[in-house]
């Protein structure tokens, strides 16, 4: 009896959390909406572009290849791949070497949360001007007459201005580094804060010494925060334009910079084939970035 | 024997609150040490200062002959298990039991072989056979404890802090782990300092068991004299199991705001505070028309409920002040009358059972 009275309370029940279960996939209406429309559409579309055939003033739906074997034959575009990949290893690195060290102080060595929250904010006040004003902020700083060389002039350091450091691959990197080294500052301090410190202790309490806790443990058990920043760093830097553009005075050529230009003279069959090839550079990077750690285990 | 560790007046203290105050301590070499002390009478900090995490503010720490103040915690010798044993998360169990040899900056081994020997022999002590791969977020909380005390063990310290081991383990593992702890210690012939907030345990573990009062040792004795004759009413009160009274002392008897309570042929102890102190198992509960012999102390008191814990029954009374008085009736002696709830009934115990303070 007691069993029968059981399955049948059960039933209904089960009824219920499926119904749930159904209407709570609404939920994610919008947003599938959202990036079909803006995101899965554009994507092929772009794609099924960079088969049309272009010619000067018009463009037309006649698949050709055209356009991708003009791209894999030019030097100056095949260049702009290389500079590219270029710049973005070396922004990587370098929001690394900068942003790791910061991270290490604020997450490990800093406990008072406060005080940490303080510390992050700091990293964040660029943020709280737009983009453009950050980037061109820089050409007073590295011009000729600019702040660093009237500095290193006034200290005797140098006689005469350092021309390389403004409208040059230079003036880039540094400009890339200041503006993106927040974003990987955070996953790393992220990760610093949720090592519980009695783990540090143990190891010190075992025998090792500062190197070799952070080579076995520190560093192991941030690689999660590194791998996050390094992909929202080289998603960033791979689709940059404008920090080329101002601050390179054209001299650096990013793929982003050949769509800008393409799209501009209304090349849009070329300009589908340099969006695809950028696209397909951030899949594997962020594919090669999420082989180094299993983030599902260590998140 | 002589004393492997030895504090001398250590004082630390964070802002206003001395967490050690003057300490002073010697634990011998080879035995097993409870220390007991209630929630913040500074049981870790004194754990902490011994292995170096905390420098103290004053005092001295001698370990096997030598000042070890300013010594880091890495160059101590000394082993410290945490209280949530502070694996390493990404490590294998053998990983984390091989760390100390493999990282440590003096001697470490480098040998595969000699490591994975040594990592074998510690994980047949400590019965973790079996385990070695898994992931230490795969095995159960008893083994992260093992696991845990074999990363310490595998150093061979001269010394190891046990800071509350059991206490993230279930009540069934925890009376398990109580005798493998002492198996484990008495092994490898080193002293163990295991600190805890639970009376049984540091009684049933400790072949020396401390008792830590505002910040200063306020017993230092074998399980038997702190359980029946604790030097001071604070240590009653660690232990749970004794009624406590204040009040002032007169030539023949103690006198409590709640009555006059003859003395028995004793001599008060003197801890430098009066009290009074009775064993929970020590009163009977009788009716209030039943009368009371020379050698006992009689106490009226409103019966309030009760509590089984199997072996015996945990009585509660309300005094007249509102306080509560606790009575502790062990069911293999006695079969205890049933109480009526808010009846008033005499509590009766000898006068030579109570402890007397001065």
């Amino acid at each position: 009896m007691t069993m029968t009275a059981a399955t049948t309370s059960d039933a209904p029940s089960e009824t219920t959390a499926k119904k749930v279960s159904d209407k709570s996939l609404w939920l994610l209406a919008p947003g599938i909406l959202w990036m079909l429309l803006f995101l899965v559409v554009p994507m092929l579309m772009m794609v099924y572009v960079s088969f049309w055939t272009q010619t000067t003033f018009k463009i037309s739906p006649i698949l050709t290849v055209q356009s991708w074997v003009t791209f894999f034959t030019s030097d100056t575009y095949l260049s702009a791949l290389w500079t590219t990949v270029r710049i973005w290893l070396i922004v990587l690195v370098a929001t690394l070497v900068v942003g790791y060290p910061a991270a290490l102080y604020v997450g490990l060595f800093v406990r008072n949360k406060t005080t940490q929250t303080v510390l992050l904010v700091f990293c964040v006040i660029p943020f709280w001007t737009s983009f453009l004003i950050r980037v061109l902020a820089w050409r007073p700083m590295l011009g000729k007459e600019g702040a660093i060389n009237l500095i290193l002039q006034a200290l005797g350091i140098i006689n005469t201005p350092i021309e390389v450091l403004l409208f040059s691959e230079l003036s880039v990197v540094i400009g890339m580094t200041q503006i993106y080294c927040v974003f990987m500052v955070g996953p790393i301090a992220f990760m610093m804060g949720r090592i519980d410190p009695s783990v540090i202790e143990a190891a010190q309490d075992l025998g090792a010494g500062f190197w070799r806790i952070f080579r076995t443990i520190i560093l192991p058990l941030t690689m999660p925060g590194v791998v996050v920043g390094a992909i929202f760093v080289s998603v960033m830097v791979l689709g940059e334009f404008a920090t080329a553009a101002a601050l390179s005075g054209r001299k650096v050529n990013l793929l982003g910079n050949i769509i800008v230009t393409q799209v501009g003279s209304l090349k849009w069959a070329f300009a589908a084939v340099v969006g695809v090839v950028l696209t397909i550079l951030m899949g594997i990077v962020v594919a090669a970035l999420l082989r180094v750690v299993d983030l599902r285990k260590a998140l | 024997m002589s004393a492997v560790l030895k504090l001398s007046n250590v004082r630390k203290s964070y802002g206003d609150l001395h967490a050690l105050n003057g300490l002073d301590l010697a634990l011998p070499e080879d035995a097993y040490v409870a220390l007991l002390g209630p929630s913040g009478s500074g049981k870790t900090t004194l754990l902490r200062v011994i292995a170096g995490f905390e420098t103290p503010d004053a005092g001295s720490l001698t370990f096997k002959g030598k000042r070890i103040e300013g010594i880091a915690p890495h160059r101590r010798d000394i082993g410290f298990v945490f209280q949530n044993f502070a694996l390493f998360p990404h490590l294998s169990v053998a990983k984390n039991i091989a760390f100390g040899l493999e990282n440590r900056d003096i001697d470490p081994v480098a040998d595969p072989k000699v490591l994975a020997a040594r990592v074998k022999d510690m994980v047949a002590l400590v019965g973790l056979g079996g385990l070695e791969e898994r992931a230490v977020t795969q095995i159960s909380g008893g083994q992260r404890q093992r696991v845990a005390l074999a990363r310490t063990l595998i150093t061979e310290p001269s010394l190891v802090l046990l800071d509350e081991p059991l206490g993230a383990l279930d009540a069934n593992l925890r009376a398990r782990m109580r005798s493998e702890l002492r198996a484990i210690r008495e092994r490898c012939g080193v002293t163990f300092l295991h600190v805890t907030g639970s009376e049984s345990e540091a009684l049933a573990m400790g072949d020396l068991v401390l008792v830590l009062d505002q910040g200063r040792i306020a017993q230092s004795a074998d399980a038997d004299t702190i359980y029946n004759q604790p030097q001071s009413p604070s240590v009653a009160r660690f232990l749970n199991c004794y009624n406590l009274f204040e009040g002032t002392l007169s030539s023949d008897a103690f006198i409590a705001p709640l009555g006059t309570f003859p003395l028995g042929g004793t001599s008060p102890r003197q801890s430098g505070k009066p009290g009074y102190a009775i064993r929970y198992d020590r009163i009977a509960v009788r009716p209030l028309t039943d009368t009371v012999a020379n050698d006992e102390v009689r106490l009226e008191a409103t019966f309030v409920a009760d509590e089984y814990s199997g072996a015996a029954i945990n009585s509660f009374f309300a005094l007249d002040d509102g306080r509560v008085f606790e009575v502790e009736s062990h069911l293999s002696q006695t079969t205890p009358n049933a109480l009526t709830p808010q009846t008033r009934y005499a509590l009766v115990w000898k006068r030579n059972d109570a402890l007397v303070y001065a």
